[in-house]
């Protein structure tokens, strides 16, 4: 890798006038501002047409690629003010027309690609997260239990230490992690300590353990999970498996989950009143989101989307939206599968969200400063003065769109395209090339 | 993903009212109704239906009447073409750069057929067929490299360069090896290039793919055209290069085709015409937009649209192969060539021509494709931007038969 970015610069190098060159003492004190775009910020209750201004990294050299940002690297926000001179910045991104808002965080993914293991554990269905993230306005992904206690340094390694995208982890209380049913069948190789242990030791990386795919009419996994997030102080996400008959969903949220817990795949399961395989949040004989999972979510349980290969239903989420019910979060579960499938990226179900009746600014706040707050990162997801600059840029579009999931369809006469994705200050998705220069002369500090 | 079988099993035993997802319950007949059908090779460009059948093209007409068991599709406003060939990327994501696996940036932008370029070397190769090509839904070829080891070795080592044991390894997989690739290589010799084009003949007449590197003085691009490539081998990065190279102030690196007054060089009108490909490969540094504008001003068009997908060139000014062919359209380089270089051209070079076209029962991998209008920006390498009012956007891929990718849900039936 090394040895082929010195390739890479020696026939940079060969073609004079590719070289970058870097502006020294520069008087300027912005990196960038973005200029007249629509800001949505939800923490800071904003929206409204604002410029933005990035200050400098204390080390803001280009970045590599192919490797994560140390936080010498990362530009932070200077200033949100209504006209912030352009004059003042090195580069110039015109946001007009544009919604500007936090980079978007997404919950649910599964980036532990690799060669020697299966499945979503160092297996080729794993994705390396750049190429998916930063082209759909993603600066945060948490990988959802793809690595156990055994495998996180793996993953640490492989994944997090090689990826641009900010990528944090929920342990998944299988010390594999998720390489196949029968590791996570296994209940043996749940062990609350050993998971708890290795999210404490890396608890800048580690913000929740989860469940997965688990298939047994049998609480152990679950209280397992819990056992090692009440050990680590972190809260756990839960796939709810499947079972014969099932679980009831009232005793995983009033009885088992602590405020905070997370219950994803929330508008999947069996959506009818059969007693088996997962119970469904909207009672299919009435069309309304049943009372204890409205009372949950009052007292804290979240609910997010984690809509996956087959886990989201209109015939859950088109009656819960249309009562009032918002999921906490909106995430993707993106896989191989799902992104080729009706999922397929964060701004298309933030888009389908918006086309069963949820407004854009609470879609923006469950897909940045909702799930900032549910892994205790709540230096995320906003754009408070002095926060990292994570921040995407999307137009809106209108037009005739379809949403589709596997059991239905509908129109949608708006769709969000990403136009630009900065991290930590690095512009590093650029659709069409709105900003002047196009690639930053960097300030030398 | 066994979960989610899982679920769908209780899902299909639960509730028998439910539509499965639809990838895994696809009719075997398909009619694409009323699109405007670009298939270069059978030189149609205009409104045609488009009827497939158990993974094959049935029939492409004006006007075709829907079969008792077909799923119509109405591609009203849209272009149907072939599924595009990216003839040049990179999808093997364990020979430790962390390039994308195929499936996840091919389908989403039509691409049905993938030539990976390099990455993979004789000895690597068997790990690329067993975890990329045999698992992906993209149908993927590969270039094989010159070095054993491919991207995860050194490059520059001309002892891992074997033309007898990658030509071996082309002939034991003749279905997935089209040819072989020189990469990266800085030193001036052409030691890479003759072993390659020795591995091309000893394979049986195989096409080398060359990114001519950068040697100090730099390798004379006219001998590399006109005196080592056979008809058939394909200079990629044709936009990249530098102008200045070959004056006699440059001190090396790689010549552009153009020179520095912006003339194509004669010796690249020469080569085009005895049959070498020159394949745009954009990338992450290999694009120069005002070589291209040079070139094709003055009547130098480039024959495949390759992209040079990567790590890097996905986030950059690249991103996509309908972006580097709406780029392209930009330049005023028509429609239909612009496919072309991303359908049937790419199929010949590869000498694959069962691929690339529309022709009745040539297998069914057709793309859906738009135009949106509007103000878009394309750049390159040297920030230097263009403006443009079309952009390309995959509504719909169909591989084998079978849909893939669809963005708007248009193969889902309208709710009722």
């Amino acid at each position: 890798m090394v040895r082929y970015l010195a390739i890479l610069l020696s026939v940079l190098a060969g073609a004079t006038s590719a070289v970058r060159a870097q502006v020294s003492a520069s008087a300027k004190p912005y990196q960038i501002v973005i200029k007249g775009g629509h800001v949505i910020d939800p923490k800071n209750g904003i929206n409204a047409v604002m410029d933005i201004a990035i200050a400098p990294a204390l080390d803001m050299q280009p970045l590599a690629w192919g490797q994560a940002l140390s936080p010498d690297q990362e530009g932070r926000i200077a200033m949100i003010a209504e006209n912030i001179d352009p004059g003042l910045a090195v580069q110039v991104v015109d946001a007009k027309g544009l919604y500007v808002v936090p980079g978007l965080v997404d919950i649910h993914s599964h980036n532990f690609w690799g060669h020697d293991g299966e499945r979503q554990m160092n297996g080729p269905r794993g994705l390396p997260p750049d190429g998916f993230t930063f082209r759909s306005g993603v600066t945060t992904v948490v990988d959802a239990g793809g690595s156990g206690w055994r495998t996180f340094p793996l993953f640490r390694e492989q994944t997090i230490e090689r990826s641009q995208t900010r990528v944090l982890a929920m342990l998944n209380i299988v010390g594999e992690g998720m390489r196949g049913s029968r590791y996570e069948q296994n209940i043996t190789d749940m062990d609350p300590d050993s998971t708890a242990k290795v999210a404490r030791t890396h608890d800048d990386l580690i913000v929740g353990i989860k469940l997965a795919h688990f298939s047994g009419h049998d609480w152990t996994p679950t209280d397992r999970a819990l056992a090692a997030g009440r050990l680590a102080d972190i809260p756990i996400m839960v796939d709810f498996g499947s079972a014969k008959p099932y679980l009831p969903l009232e005793t995983l949220f009033l009885e088992k989950f602590r405020p905070g817990d997370i219950y994803t795949h929330c508008f999947g399961g069996n959506s009818s009143t059969s007693p088996d395989g997962r119970e469904s949040i909207v009672d299919v004989t009435t069309n309304k989101v049943k009372l204890y999972v409205l009372e949950a979510q009052k007292r804290g349980v979240v609910f997010d989307v984690g809509f996956g290969g087959a886990s989201f239903l209109f015939a859950q989420g088109t009656p819960a939206i249309a009562g009032g019910f918002y999921p906490n979060s909106i995430s993707t579960d993106i896989h191989v599968e799902s992104m080729n499938n009706a999922m397929k990226d964060m701004p298309n179900i933030m888009s389908l969200f918006m086309a069963m009746g949820m407004p854009l600014e609470a879609v923006i706040a469950a897909s940045t400063w909702h799930p900032a707050q549910e892994i205790n990162r709540s230096e995320l997801g906003n754009l408070s003065v002095g926060a990292v600059a994570d921040i995407a840029l999307f137009r809106l579009v209108e037009g005739d769109f379809g949403f589709w999931a596997r059991d239905g369809k509908i129109a949608g006469r708006q769709r969000l395209f990403t136009e630009m994705t900065l991290r930590g200050g690095h512009i590093v998705y650029n659709l069409n090339g709105r900003v002047d220069p196009i690639n930053a002369k960097y300030i030398s500090n | 993903m066994q979960r989610t079988l899982l679920m769908l099993g209780l899902v299909l035993l639960l509730l028998p009212g439910l539509t499965l997802g639809q990838r895994r319950n696809q009719p075997s007949s398909i009619l694409i109704k009323g699109g405007h059908v670009i298939d270069p090779k059978n030189n149609i460009n205009e409104v045609m239906d488009v009827a497939i059948r158990d993974g094959k093209i049935e029939n492409v007409a004006k006007q075709i009447e829907p079969a008792p068991d077909s799923k119509v599709i109405d591609a009203r406003g849209m272009y149907v073409t072939p599924g595009l060939i990216d003839m040049h990327g990179h999808f093997f994501p364990n020979a430790g750069r962390g390039d994308p696996a195929p499936d996840v940036l091919t389908l989403r932008s039509g691409v049905t057929t993938a030539v990976d370029a390099g990455s993979s070397g004789w000895r690597t190769f068997p790990d690329f067929k067993r975890e990329i090509i045999d698992e992906s839904t993209t149908r993927v070829f590969a270039f094989l490299n010159i070095v054993g080891n491919g991207f995860s070795g050194n490059e520059q080592d001309t002892a891992d360069m074997n033309a007898k044991l990658a030509a071996d390894m082309a002939l034991k997989h003749k279905d997935n090896i089209v040819g072989f690739k020189v990469a990266h290589y800085i030193r001036r010799d052409w030691i890479p290039i003759d072993g390659a084009i020795e591995a091309g003949e000893l394979a049986g007449g195989l096409p080398v793919m060359v990114d001519f590197g950068s040697a100090r003085p730099a390798l004379s691009l006219e001998e590399l055209l006109l005196e080592k490539f056979r008809p058939g081998d394909i200079y990629t990065h044709v936009f990249g290069g530098n102008a200045a190279v070959g004056s006699p102030v440059s001190p090396g690196g790689r010549e552009a085709v153009v020179d520095q007054e912006g003339n194509v060089k004669p010796f690249a009108f020469k080569a085009q015409q005895r049959g070498v490909i020159f394949d745009v490969g954009f990338g992450g540094a290999s694009f120069d937009i005002n070589y291209a504008m040079q070139a094709m001003k003055h009547g130098f068009y480039p024959n495949t649209m390759g992209t040079d997908m990567n790590y890097h060139s996905f986030n950059g000014a690249m991103k996509n192969i309908l972006n580097v062919m709406s780029t392209f359209l930009t330049l005023g380089m028509d429609l239909s060539s612009v496919i072309e270089g991303a359908t049937w051209k790419p199929a010949q070079v590869i000498n694959h021509e069962e691929l690339g076209h529309l022709s009745k029962g040539a297998v069914a991998d057709v793309a859906l494709l738009s135009i949106r209008e509007g103000d878009f920006g394309f750049w390159d390498r040297e920030d230097y931007k263009i403006k443009g009012n079309q952009k390309l956007e995959c509504q719909l891929t169909i591989r084998e038969g079978r849909v893939v990718y669809d963005f708007n849900g248009i193969s889902i039936p309208d709710p009722e």
